[in-house]
C-alpha cells in the first residue's frame, strides 16, 4: 500500500509543481490514483446501487438480472416518498434533536476530556474506566428502564425525552482525551506560565490545536443522533414528534411487499444531509490542520 | 475559576490547590457521569438484579432465584457456541476494520485530487440504514445473479450461497460489517493524522530517514493515541453489533450468526425471559470490561502521548 | 390488481359504503335503528361536541398497509362524532409488543392495539388485554358473521379477546410462463408427489433456476412449514402443549423439506424470495396472501396461484394480526375502542381493507358484497386465496403460544435443510427446547384459566 511521505511530497498541491516530476514519483502518483479508484468502486458500488434504485420503477428493481442504469429513469419515487409521510416535520424534528443532542455531547465531551487529560484527581484511571463502562452496557437492556424513567419525568413524546437520555457521551470523551493527551507538554506549560486559566487553556490553546479531533467527534455525534431509530420510536407516540429514520422505516411495507424505489428515495432524504455535513466537516478538519500547524 | 499558578508554593497551599483541582475535575466530568448514572448505570444495576430473578416483564411477581439463571446459561452448550461465534465475529471485524481503515486513511490523506469525494464515498455506508443495506447486499450475495457471483464467474468459480450457507454466512456478515463501519475508522485515523506535527517528518527527513522508517518512527507513534482509542471502541461496538445481523441473517441460518447481543435480544424481546437476558447482558458486559482493562493495562503503555 | 389504491380513493370507498355499517356498530348507543345516511350530521348521544371520547390506537403497519390503516381510522372519525381515534404507528410487531410491555409498567398504555398471532397470547396471559364479549354486545357486534377459523383463534374459555383484522394465509404461487414452457397444466400441483414429478422439468440445468424456493428467516419458514407438517399428517404440538416434533409424520415432512434441497436439489433456500420469484430464479414458492397484490403488480409474467399442495391431508395455517382492547383503559374508552373495532371489521370495511391490502376479508358476508364480487371477477387469484380460507386452521400452540417457539422450530428446520442434519436428531432437540420453553406458559395458563 502507498503509505509513505515520499508520495505525499510527490503529490503535493498540484499548483506548486513547477519542475518536472521524477518518473518514480509519477509512478507513485499513478499507483495512488489507481488505489483510490479501486477503493471507491468497491466501497461505492452498493452506495451507487442504492442511489440508482431511487430512480427506478419498483418493477425494474425486482427484475433480473440487476440493471446498473435505470432502463426508464423516473423521478416519481421522490414525491411519492415525500408525500407518504410528513417529511417536512420529520426533518424539523431531526434537526432539533440532532442539534441539541450533538451539542450537548460535544460540550460534555470537551469538559470531561479536559478533566481526564489534565486535571488531577485520585484514581483518575478508575473514573476513566467508569466512563468507558457506559460503552459496555448494551442498549437493549437500557430501553425498558429508561422508558420508565422518562415516563416518570413526564417526558414521553417530548424533545427532551428524545434528547436527554442520550446526551451523556463516553465515546467522544475518550476520543478527545486521546487528542488532548497528544498535545505537546511544552505548549500547555507555556500557557500556564502565561497565567492562563483552565477555561482559557481549553478554548484558546487545546481546542484549536485539536480541532480535527473535535470536528470529527462532532461529526460522528451528529451522525449517531441523526440515524438513531429505536429510542425515538419508543419514546414518541405521535407523528408530529417522529424523526426522519422512523419516516424512512414507515415507507417500507411491514409485511409482504415493499415499494423499494420509494424506500430508496426516502433513504436518500436521510443520507444526503449527512454527506453534505461530512464534506463541510472535512474542510474544517483541513483548516484545523493548518491552524494547528501554525500554533504548534 | 481555578487558575493554575506555577510551582514553588508551600505544602498546605499545594494541597489546597490540589483539592480545588479535584473539585474542578468533579465539576467538569460530573454532568456527564450524572446523566450516565440515571440512564446507563442504573439500568445496568437493575439488570444485575433481573439476572437473579425469574420474570417475563409482565407478571406481577418476580421470584428471586439466585444464580440459577447463570447456571442454566453456563451449562447450555449453545451459549458457549454463541460466545465462540461472537469472538470470531469480533476478531475478524475489528481486525479488518482497523487494518484496512488505516491503509485507506493513509491513502486518502495523500494530496490526491477528488480525495474528499473519495472520503465521502468511504463514509457513506456509515449513514445508510440497515434495511437498505440488507436489500442491496442480498443482491450482491445472491448465488445466481449476484455481483460476487459474476465476479467469481470471470475466474471460473461458483459463488457460495452466502447468506443461506452455514459456512459462508458469518464471513458475509463480517464483510458487510467491515464495509459499513470502516468509514468510522478512516475518519478517526484521518483526524489523528492531522494531529501529527509536520516538523516531526521534516526532522526525520533531515536525519536521513527513509519513507518506511518515517512511517514506523513518526506516523505510527503519532497515530498511537487514536489507534488505541479505535482498538478499544471498535471492540466494544463490534461486540454489540445488532442491527446488521438482524437485517442480514437474523442470527441464522441454523444459528451460525447469532452473537451474544443477538442472543440477548432473542431472550429479552422475543422470549420475554428477563432473567436469562439479564445473564447474557452481564456476561457481555464483563467480557468487554475485562478486554478493556487488559488494553488499558498493556496496550496503553505503548501509546505515545504529547 | 393493476395498482394499489390511493388513500383518497380508499377513503371515498369507505365513506360510500359505511353508512349502514356505522349504524350497526353504534346501534347500541340509543338512536334506535333510525337510518342516518350522513352519519356526520346525525346528532349522537353525546350532547356537546367537545365531549368526544378520544382513544389511542397502536398499530404496526407501514408502507401502503399503514396508509390503508390510517385511512380506516380517518373514515371512522368522519363517520360519527362520539369517538375520535388517534392512530399511532409503533414500528414492527416486535417493537409494538416491546413498547406495550414497557407502557404496561409505566402506565402509558393505549386503548386499542394491533397484535400479531405470536404476540397476543402473552398479553392475554398477563391479563393485559380485556374480554370483549360484553363490549361487543353493547355495540351489537355479530360474532357469527366472522370467519370462524379466524375468530376462534382469539377465543379462550369461550371468551373473545382478539378480533381478526389483518389476517393472511400461505398460498402457492407459480410462474405461468415457466409452467407453459415446461408443458405443465396451468394450475398449482394437487399434491407434493405431483409437484415432485413436475419439479425436474422446471429446473434449469445451469443452476440459474430452481423449481421452488424456501425462505430463510426462521420465523417465516416455521409458519410455511406448519401447513406442510399438517399435510403430512403431523403437527408441532397438541393443544395441551404436548410437543409432537418427533411424531413420525412431522419427521416425514421435515425429511421431505430436506430432500427438496439436499437430495433432489430442485428447491433452494434464499433470503429474498419475492425477488427470486419475480426475477424468474424460482418457478414457484409458498408465500403469504399479503404479497399477492405486490407480486402481481410487479411481475413481467402471468402469476398463477393455488391452494397449498396436499400430501395425506390438506393443511394451511392462518397468520397475521388482530385487534385487542387494553384491560387498563377506562370503561368509556373500552366501549369507544369496541366501536372502532366493529367499524374496521364490518361487512363493508372488511372488504375495503381486504381489497386495498390483500389481507383476507374477516367477515363472511363481505364475500357477497357487490364490490367484492366484482373484485373477485377481476382478480381470480385473490378469489383463490379467499376460497382457501375456510379450509385453513389456527397454528399449533408450539409456534404461536410458546414464546420464541417460531424461532426454535425455524432454526431447527434450517439445520435440517441447510446443514443436512438428520430430522430425527434435530427435532428431538427442538422438542426438548419447546417443552422447556412451554413450562412457564403452562404455569401462567393454569393461573389464568385454572
Amino acid at each position: 500500500m502507498a503509505v509513505t511521505n515520499e508520495i505525499e511530497r510527490a503529490m503535493k498541491p498540484v499548483n506548486v509543481r513547477r519542475r518536472p516530476i521524477p518518473l518514480s514519483l509519477l509512478a507513485w502518483r499513478i499507483v495512488g490514483y489507481a488505489a483510490m479508484i479501486v477503493v471507491v468502486v468497491i466501497i461505492g458500488l452498493p452506495v451507487y446501487w442504492t442511489v440508482m434504485a431511487a430512480f427506478k420503477e419498483t418493477r425494474e428493481i425486482y427484475s433480473l438480472p440487476v440493471t446498473w442504469w435505470p432502463a426508464k429513469p423516473t423521478l416519481a419515487n421522490f414525491p411519492a416518498a415525500w408525500q407518504a409521510a410528513p417529511f417536512g416535520r420529520y426533518y424539523l424534528n431531526s434537526f432539533i434533536t440532532t442539534f441539541f443532542g450533538a451539542a450537548a455531547e460535544v460540550i460534555l465531551a470537551l469538559f470531561s476530556a479536559y478533566a481526564l487529560a489534565y486535571l488531577r484527581f485520585p484514581r483518575k484511571d478508575l473514573v476513566f474506566l467508569l466512563l468507558l463502562a457506559a460503552l459496555m452496557v448494551p442498549v437493549e437492556i437500557t430501553i425498558v428502564p429508561n422508558y420508565l424513567t422518562v415516563a416518570r419525568l413526564g417526558w414521553i413524546n417530548t424533545y427532551q425525552g428524545i434528547i436527554i437520555p442520550g446526551a451523556a457521551i463516553a465515546y467522544g470523551t475518550f476520543l478527545l482525551r486521546q487528542a488532548f493527551l497528544a498535545v505537546p507538554h511544552e505548549i500547555l506549560e507555556a500557557a500556564r506560565v502565561d497565567g492562563a486559566g483552565h477555561f482559557r487553556i481549553l478554548f484558546s490553546v487545546v481546542a484549536p490545536i485539536t480541532q480535527p479531533a473535535i470536528v470529527t467527534m462532532a461529526l460522528l455525534s451528529v451522525v449517531s443522533k441523526w440515524n438513531d431509530f429505536l429510542w425515538p420510536l419508543i419514546v414518541t407516540n405521535t407523528t408530529d414528534m417522529r424523526t426522519l429514520p422512523i419516516g424512512v422505516f414507515w415507507l417500507r411495507n411491514s409485511e409482504g411487499f415493499s415499494n423499494w424505489g420509494v424506500v430508496m428515495a426516502g433513504s436518500l432524504f436521510l443520507i444526503v444531509p449527512v454527506l453534505i455535513g461530512f464534506l463541510l466537516a472535512q474542510r474544517a478538519i483541513v483548516e484545523g490542520m493548518t491552524a494547528g500547524a501554525v500554533k504548534g | 475559576m481555578a487558575t493554575y499558578t506555577p510551582h514553588q508554593e508551600r505544602h498546605p497551599n499545594t494541597l489546597r490547590r490540589e483539592h480545588r483541582e479535584w473539585l474542578l475535575f468533579a465539576l467538569f466530568i460530573g454532568p456527564n457521569l450524572l446523566l450516565f448514572s440515571v440512564f446507563t448505570y442504573w439500568p445496568l444495576l437493575y439488570n444485575v438484579y433481573l439476572s437473579m430473578v425469574r420474570w417475563d416483564f409482565l407478571r406481577p411477581t418476580m421470584p428471586f432465584v439466585g444464580l440459577q439463571n447463570y447456571i442454566a446459561a453456563f451449562s447450555d452448550p449453545r451459549f458457549w457456541n454463541i460466545i465462540w461465534q461472537t469472538a470470531t465475529f469480533t476478531v475478524w471485524s475489528v481486525g479488518l476494520t482497523l487494518v484496512l481503515g488505516l491503509m485507506l486513511a493513509l491513502l486518502l490523506n495523500q494530496p490526491l485530487r477528488y480525495r474528499n469525494t473519495a472520503r465521502a464515498v468511504v463514509f457513506a455506508p456509515v449513514v445508510m440504514s440497515g434495511a437498505v443495506v440488507a436489500v442491496v447486499w442480498s443482491y450482491i450475495f445472491d448465488p445466481r445473479y449476484g455481483l460476487i457471483d459474476q465476479l467469481l464467474g470471470f475466474i471460473g468459480f461458483d459463488s457460495p450461497n452466502w447468506l443461506s450457507d452455514p459456512f459462508w454466512a458469518m464471513p458475509a456478515v463480517i464483510i458487510v460489517y467491515v464495509w459499513k463501519n470502516m468509514g468510522y475508522a478512516v475518519v478517526i485515523y484521518l483526524a489523528g493524522l492531522q494531529n501529527i506535527p509536520r516538523e516531526l517528518y521534516d526532522a526525520a527527513r533531515v536525519d536521513g530517514a527513509g519513507a518506511w522508517e518515517r512511517f514506523w518512527n513518526v506516523t505510527l507513534p503519532g497515530l498511537s493515541p487514536v489507534a488505541f482509542f479505535l482498538s478499544v471502541t471498535s471492540i466494544l461496538t463490534c461486540f454489540q453489533a445488532f442491527d446488521l445481523i438482524r437485517v442480514l441473517t437474523n442470527g441464522g441460518p441454523a444459528d451460525v450468526t447469532t452473537t451474544l447481543v443477538f442472543h440477548l435480544y432473542e431472550l429479552g424481546f422475543v422470549s420475554y425471559d428477563a432473567g436469562k437476558a439479564g445473564v447474557v447482558a452481564i456476561v457481555l458486559f464483563l467480557i468487554m470490561l475485562a478486554l478493556t482493562i487488559v488494553q488499558i493495562r498493556y496496550i496503553e503503555q505503548r501509546v505515545t502521548y504529547g | 390488481m393493476k395498482r394499489t389504491l390511493t388513500r383518497r380513493e380508499l377513503l371515498r370507498l369507505m365513506m360510500a359504503g359505511s353508512g349502514a355499517a356505522v349504524l350497526a356498530a353504534c346501534g347500541g348507543q340509543g338512536q334506535g335503528g333510525q337510518p342516518a345516511p350522513q352519519a356526520t350530521q346525525a346528532p349522537a348521544v353525546v350532547s356537546q361536541p367537545g365531549s368526544k371520547v378520544k382513544i389511542t390506537y397502536w398499530g404496526s403497519f407501514s408502507g401502503n398497509l399503514g396508509e390503508a390503516e390510517q385511512a380506516m381510522v380517518k373514515s371512522f372519525n368522519e363517520s360519527q362524532n362520539e369517538v375520535e381515534v388517534e392512530y399511532q404507528f409503533q414500528g414492527s410487531y416486535e417493537e409494538t409488543a416491546q413498547k406495550f410491555t414497557a407502557a404496561l409498567q409505566a402506565n402509558t398504555t393505549p386503548d386499542v392495539i394491533l397484535l400479531s398471532d405470536v404476540w397476543w397470547f402473552g398479553f392475554y396471559l398477563a391479563g393485559a388485554i380485556t374480554a370483549l364479549d360484553d363490549l361487543a354486545k353493547q355495540v351489537n357486534l355479530d360474532f357469527n358473521d366472522y370467519e370462524p377459523v379466524l375468530l376462534n383463534e382469539g377465543v379462550r374459555k369461550g371468551v373473545h379477546y382478539w378480533i381478526p383484522f389483518a389476517r393472511s394465509t400461505p398460498l402457492f404461487y407459480y410462474n405461468k410462463a415457466i409452467w407453459a414452457e415446461a408443458g405443465l397444466p396451468d394450475r398449482a400441483p394437487e399434491t407434493w408427489a405431483e409437484f415432485s414429478e413436475w419439479a425436474p422439468k422446471l429446473v434449469k440445468s445451469d443452476g440459474s433456476r430452481a423449481a421452488f424456493g424456501h425462505p430463510n428467516g426462521a420465523s417465516y419458514i416455521a409458519w410455511l412449514f406448519q401447513g406442510v407438517v399438517w399435510q403430512f399428517g403431523g403437527q408441532y404440538s397438541q393443544p395441551d402443549f404436548t410437543m409432537t416434533m418427533t411424531d413420525p409424520n412431522t419427521l416425514r415432512a421435515a425429511q421431505f423439506y430436506q430432500d427438496t434441497v439436499v437430495k433432489h436439489k430442485w428447491a433452494v433456500l434464499n433470503a429474498n424470495l419475492n425477488q427470486d420469484f419475480l426475477g424468474g430464479a424460482i418457478a414457484s414458492m409458498m408465500a403469504s396472501t399479503g404479497a399477492l397484490a405486490g407480486i402481481q403488480a410487479n411481475a413481467t409474467f402471468p402469476v398463477g396461484v393455488g391452494f397449498l399442495p396436499k400430501e395425506t391431508n390438506f393443511g394451511c395455517p392462518t397468520g397475521g394480526a388482530g385487534l385487542a382492547i387494553v384491560s387498563r383503559a377506562p370503561a368509556e374508552k373500552q366501549l369507544a375502542a369496541m366501536k372502532y373495532i366493529a367499524f374496521a371489521t364490518n361487512t363493508v370495511n372488511a372488504g375495503v381493507w381486504a381489497r386495498s391490502t390483500g389481507y383476507m376479508p374477516v367477515r363472511i358476508s363481505t364475500k357477497q358484497t357487490p364490490e367484492m364480487v366484482e373484485f373477485f371477477t377481476k382478480n381470480p387469484n385473490f378469489k383463490t386465496a379467499v376460497d382457501q380460507l375456510p379450509k385453513t386452521r389456527a397454528q399449533d400452540a408450539a409456534r404461536v403460544f410458546v414464546r420464541n417457539g417460531d424461532q426454535i422450530i425455524g432454526k431447527g428446520l434450517e439445520r435440517i435443510i441447510v446443514n443436512g442434519e438428520a430430522p430425527s436428531a434435530v427435532f428431538a432437540a427442538v422438542n426438548e427446547e419447546l417443552t422447556q420453553a412451554a413450562k412457564p406458559i403452562l404455569e401462567d395458563l393454569k393461573a389464568r384459566e385454572g
